[in-house]
């Protein structure tokens, strides 16, 4: 239970530093959302006007206590460019990102699972070697290019599948497939190390002599203990992913968060910003908590009083 | 402890040791074919991954002097023509410049800033890591907190909000790139200090009353640098990617030249007419990239002389 409580405060301690970030760089930076707002053409008058409406007039210390005190309602103040609350706005986008995501994490698991299983069985082999290789491509590929190639191929030359947006379900493979090629390499690659240490530990040596048939040798005993490593790790892997996310969503023009932030940056809507570097904290962090929550459901040893949290 | 070493240091000429050795020769035997299958594995990354980095880097390097057009030579006659037309051995781009030309000098650009955030952002992790793991209590707290808190957000969004509002100039993507990275390398480098700290050479410049400042600078600091330092090359690589992928969301540097995730991103809108445009710089990125990777990866698979049992048996042998 203090386990579980001491989680929570980290995260709150995360999205907590990342709003403050975010509130500073802000005010810190060259430029003015005033000016931004009212458009080049504005006379003073006029700037004054949008400036005392959005509180841009008071002393930074003041609009960081008013800042904070609409955070803790749930209020990050309206887009500029939406004319609507900055949280409506991206929490109408999040569905897609979500979708997205986990549509993506979902393959990416399912391929790079029993790929780095087959690489753990064949370690330093000429085929490991070559699949460790291409992997490695897989994982210096740009993922903006990838999906521009894909793109090209699957939607332009052989248009078998819609190039962009969300209309059917069939429009979320490109972009699912786009996102997934750099996890599956990261991912495999983390398998067949987790895998090739349990397969060459004493206790399998054992199971073995005892008759144990190998496929239940591999998928039993040595997943049994690499399921965490793994699963963390595709906890972990989230926060990183919904990065890649943000640059496919742009690439196939996605209606998710991720265009919505280039979008927004562009006309320097700031509580836009806000709202959505503070969502997509908030949802990173979560996914995280609950990987961590669910650590004793994979192996009983673990208690959650009892795990060290470093 | 002694015993074992002469027997077994006597190698594969101990063709007289009693059968009951015989295991343990075979198990050695099975050993040294696998460390030597990894050698040559690890050497045969080392060399494609030297070339294909190599590919990219020295046309970059030379690009002043080959003889290029101008890459913001405007040639609205001859507007994306396609590769190995005359004069331009990829083609033209949208507005008629030499996209060699732009792909070589954007190159450039984009490998300053991977070179100068690596470096930045190894600073900065040897710095942090090291304090933190050195220190500990509440030192290794704050940082290792701060550490996990940057590595479990997208990051993304908030780098690209640096850059919309700083402008995006070199400096500012390098440090941005830089402020990504450290986390890898501090974690690294506390790790590696964590252990460091316990042995006894520290607690002997204790004892003779060193400063706990000058043990760290002077002793245990060179001690993890070496293996630190392996890092580099994958974070190179990382850098460059994270670049391009600034660069084709509109916040890469605009000046001098346009870097390959900017070109990529141009291209993107005549990828049914002009192919050339997406794809030769994306094959740039990614031979740098995967030349880079397997460089580091060769590098840290390659064998090293290991401590205990076998440095032990490796001078047995020598003797």
């Amino acid at each position: 239970m203090t386990y579980i409580v001491k989680r929570l405060g980290q995260g709150v301690l995360t999205v907590f530093l990342t709003v403050s970030t975010v509130f500073i760089l802000i005010r810190l930076a060259p430029g003015n959302p005033a000016v931004a707002y009212a458009g080049p053409l504005a006379t003073s008058a006029q700037l004054a006007q949008v400036r005392k409406q959005f509180g841009l007039d008071q002393p930074l210390i003041v609009q960081y206590g008013t800042f904070i005190r609409q955070l803790l309602s749930g209020n990050l103040g309206t887009s500029y460019s939406f004319q609507a609350p900055a949280i409506q706005v991206v929490l109408e986008r999040l569905p897609f990102t979500l979708t997205l995501a986990f549509a993506s994490i979902l393959l990416a698991a399912i391929v790079s699972i029993p790929l780095g299983v087959w690489m753990a069985r064949r370690t330093d082999t000429k085929k490991e070697l070559g699949v460790n290789v291409v992997s490695i491509a897989g994982q210096s590929m740009p993922d903006f290019w990838t999906g521009i190639l894909l793109l090209s191929v699957f939607a332009v030359v052989f248009p078998i599948l819609p190039a962009s947006g969300f209309a059917t379900w069939a429009g979320l493979v490109l972009p699912t497939v786009t996102v997934a090629i750099l996890q599956v390499a990261l991912i495999s690659r983390l398998v067949r190390r987790e895998m090739a240490a349990n397969l060459a530990a004493p206790y399998l040596t054992i199971a073995r002599s005892r008759g144990v048939s190998e496929r239940a040798l591999t998928w039993k005993y040595a997943m049994g203990n690499s399921a965490i490593p793994v699963f963390t790790a595709l906890g972990t892997r989230f926060a990183a992913m919904l990065n890649g996310v943000v640059v496919v969503e742009v690439v196939f023009g996605w209606p998710g968060v991720g265009s919505l932030i280039v979008r927004a940056l562009a006309t320097r809507d700031y509580p836009l910003i806000q709202a959505t570097v503070l969502i997509t904290a908030l949802l990173a962090v979560a996914v995280q908590l609950v990987v961590d929550l669910a650590y004793p459901l994979l192996d009983p040893r673990v208690r959650l009083g009892k795990a060290s949290a470093s | 402890m002694s015993t074992p070493s002469v027997t077994l240091g006597s190698g594969p000429h101990g063709s007289d040791t009693p059968s009951a050795r015989a295991s343990t020769l075979d198990r050695r035997r099975i050993k040294r074919s696998e460390a030597a299958r990894r050698r040559s594995a690890s050497r045969l990354k080392l060399w494609i991954g030297a070339i294909s980095a190599l590919v990219v880097i020295i046309p970059i390097l030379l690009a002043q002097l080959l003889p290029l057009p101008d890459p913001n030579a405007q040639d609205l006659g001859n507007r994306l023509e396609a590769p190995f037309s005359a004069g331009h051995l990829f083609g033209t781009d949208q507005l008629g410049r030499d996209l060699l030309s732009r792909v070589l000098h954007g190159g450039q650009i984009s490998l300053t800033i991977g070179i100068l955030a690596v470096i930045v952002s190894g600073l900065i992790g040897v710095v942090l890591g090291s304090i933190a793991g050195f220190y500990g209590k509440w030192v290794d707290v704050v940082i290792s907190r701060l550490l996990e808190a940057q590595m479990s957000l997208p990051l993304l969004m908030m780098l690209l909000l640096v850059v919309a509002l700083f402008g995006p100039s070199i400096p500012v993507i390098t440090f941005v790139i830089a402020i990504a990275q450290w986390p890898e390398v501090a974690r690294l480098t506390r790790s590696l200090v964590l252990v460091e700290r316990e042995k006894p050479y520290v607690a002997a410049a204790r004892t003779l009353g060193l400063h706990r400042m000058l043990i760290l600078l002077r002793h245990v600091v060179p001690n993890v640098f070496k293996q630190a330092s392996l890092v580099i090359l994958l974070l190179l690589a990382q850098a460059v990617l994270l670049e391009s992928a600034l660069s084709f969301l509109g916040a890469g540097p605009q000046r001098p030249f346009a870097t390959w995730g900017r070109i990529i991103s141009d291209g993107q809108d005549y990828v049914t007419t002009a192919w050339w445009m997406v794809t030769v710089p994306g094959i740039f990125i990614v031979l740098l990239v995967i030349g880079v990777n397997l460089l580091g990866d060769g590098l840290r698979d390659r064998p090293r002389r290991t401590k205990g049992l076998v440095a032990l048996l490796s001078k047995g042998k020598n003797r």
